[in-house]
C-alpha cells in the first residue's frame, strides 16, 4: 500500500498545486489589479487581436483549473495520498508561471495592457517578474527538497 | 406570455412525472425538481419580464440567463431521465429513448459540436448583420432566444453529460472543450467592448460587455463545479466497489469490512 502510494501521489499532488497555483495568480491578477486597484484595464486600444485570445483562454482555464485542482486535492485526501509539501510547491511553479507569462509574454510581447498607466513603468514590470522568478525558485526548491526526503 | 405558458406546462409536466414516480415508491430528489423549476421560471423571466440597465446591457443579462444558467438548472433537473422513468412503456417512451439514443443527438452532444453551435452561434449573431436585423423582425428575435436556449442546453448536456446518451465523452474533451468555449466568450465579449454593434450610446455597450465577460465565467465556473463534482463521485463508486479482480484490501477509509476476507487470512 505505501508504495502504491508514494507511487501515486506526489506526481499527483504536484498538478494539483500547479493547477491551483495557476488559478490564484489569475484570480488575484483579475480582482486586486483589476477591480480594486484599477491599474490594468479592461481592453486598453492597443492589443492586437491574438493578444485577446491569450488573455481569453487564460481567463477561462484559470477558473478551470481552480476548480480541477480543488477536487483532486480533496481526491487526493480521500485516498490518503496528499503530500502537503508536493502541493505547496506546485502551486508556487504554478503562480510563479503565469505570473511569468503574464508579466512578459502577455503584458510586453502581445502588449495586452500594462500594469499601470501614466507612470514610469519599468520599475513595475521589474517587480512583477523579479516576484514571478522568486515564486518559482521557491516551488522548485520546495520540491527538491521533498524529492530528497523521499 | 407564450414563455410564460411554455414554462408553466414544461413544470407542470415534470411535477406530473415526479409525482408519478414518488407515487409509486420510486424516489425522485426535490431538488432536481426545485432547479428545474427556478429554471424553468428564469428562461421565461428573462424573455418575457422587462431587465435592468441599458438596452444593451438588459439584452446581455437576457442572454446570460437564457443561455446559460436557465440550461444549467434545466439540465440538471434530469427531465429526459424523469420522462423514461415515468411513461409507461409504448410508443412515446420509445420515441424519446430512441431520440436521446440517436446517432444524430449523439453527433450534437458531441461536445466540440455543442460548443459550436452555442459559442459559435453567437459570434454569428454579433459579428454580422444578423443582430441589427432581429431587431426589425419579431419572428427572427424569437427564433434567435429558442437557439440560445437549445445550443445552451446542448452545451451543458455536452459538458455535463447528466442525461442518459449514446456515447460517454471523455473527462479531458469535455474540460478542455469547456475551456475553449469559455475562452470563445470572452474574447467575443471583449470584442463587444471595442467594437459594440451599432445604435446604442456609451456607457451602455461597454457594461454590456463586462456583464457577458464576468457573467460568463460564473456559467463556467457552475459547469467546471458540476464536471468536477461528477468525476469525484464516480471516483468514490470505483473505491467502494470491491476490488476483486486485483485482489486488493477493502480501501482504509472507506469503513466497509468485507469480513470473509480477513478471518479467513487468521486462520
Amino acid at each position: 500500500m505505501a508504495s502504491e502510494e508514494s507511487a501515486l501521489s506526489p506526481g499527483r499532488s504536484i498538478w494539483a498545486g500547479v493547477l491551483i497555483g495557476v488559478g490564484v495568480a489569475a484570480f488575484l491578477d483579475e480582482t486586486v489589479f483589476h477591480q480594486l486597484l484599477h491599474w490594468h484595464h479592461f481592453y486598453d486600444r492597443s492589443t492586437p487581436a491574438v493578444g485577446l485570445v491569450s488573455d481569453g483562454l487564460f481567463h477561462a482555464f484559470g477558473w478551470f483549473a481552480t476548480v480541477i485542482g480543488l477536487i483532486m486535492v480533496a481526491d487526493l485526501v480521500r485516498r490518503s495520498g496528499l503530500s502537503g509539501r508536493a502541493l505547496a510547491g506546485g502551486v508556487l511553479l504554478g503562480a510563479g508561471a503565469f505570473q511569468l507569462y503574464d508579466g512578459t509574454i502577455q503584458h510586453k510581447i502581445l502588449r495586452l495592457h500594462q500594469i499601470r498607466y501614466h507612470v514610469e513603468i519599468a520599475p513595475y514590470d521589474w517587480s512583477w517578474n523579479v516576484i514571478a522568478v522568486i515564486l518559482l525558485l521557491v516551488g522548485a526548491w520546495v520540491l527538491r527538497r521533498e524529492g530528497r526526503r523521499r | 406570455m407564450t414563455a410564460y405558458a411554455a414554462a408553466l406546462a414544461a413544470v407542470a409536466l415534470y411535477i406530473a412525472g415526479a409525482l408519478r414516480l414518488r407515487r409509486r415508491g420510486d424516489a425522485w430528489s426535490p431538488w432536481r425538481a426545485l432547479s428545474f423549476g427556478v429554471g424553468a421560471c428564469g428562461a421565461a423571466v428573462a424573455v418575457a419580464a422587462p431587465l435592468p440597465g441599458g438596452a444593451f446591457t438588459a439584452h446581455m443579462v437576457q442572454h446570460l440567463i437564457l443561455g446559460m444558467y436557465a440550461p444549467l438548472l434545466l439540465v440538471l433537473g434530469r427531465p429526459i431521465t424523469l420522462a423514461l422513468r415515468a411513461l409507461p412503456p409504448g410508443r412515446v417512451r420509445r420515441g424519446l429513448l430512441g431520440t436521446a439514443r440517436s446517432r444524430a443527438a449523439a453527433f450534437l452532444v458531441f461536445p466540440p459540436v455543442a460548443a459550436a453551435l452555442d459559442v459559435g452561434g453567437l459570434w454569428i449573431l454579433y459579428r454580422t448583420p444578423l443582430f441589427a436585423a432581429t431587431h426589425e423582425r419579431p419572428w427572427a428575435h424569437a427564433l434567435v432566444h429558442l437557439h440560445v436556449l437549445l445550443a445552451g442546453v446542448l452545451f451543458t448536456v455536452a459538458v455535463c453529460q447528466v442525461e442518459p446518451l449514446r456515447h460517454r465523452y471523455s473527462i479531458a474533451l469535455r474540460g478542455a472543450t469547456l475551456v475553449l468555449a469559455g475562452a470563445a466568450h470572452a474574447v467575443l465579449a471583449k470584442s463587444l467592448w471595442v467594437t459594440p454593434p451599432p445604435g446604442f450610446s456609451a456607457p451602455d455597450p461597454h457594461t454590456g460587455a463586462e456583464v457577458m465577460y464576468y457573467g460568463g465565467d460564473v456559467a463556467e465556473i457552475a459547469l467546471a463545479v458540476v464536471l468536477a463534482l461528477r468525476w469525484y463521485a464516480a471516483g468514490g463508486r470505483a473505491l467502494r466497489r470491491p476490488a476483486r479482480s486485483s485482489g486488493g484490501r477493502p480501501h482504509s477509509r472507506t469503513g466497509r469490512a468485507r469480513t470473509p476476507l480477513p478471518t479467513k487470512l487468521e486462520r
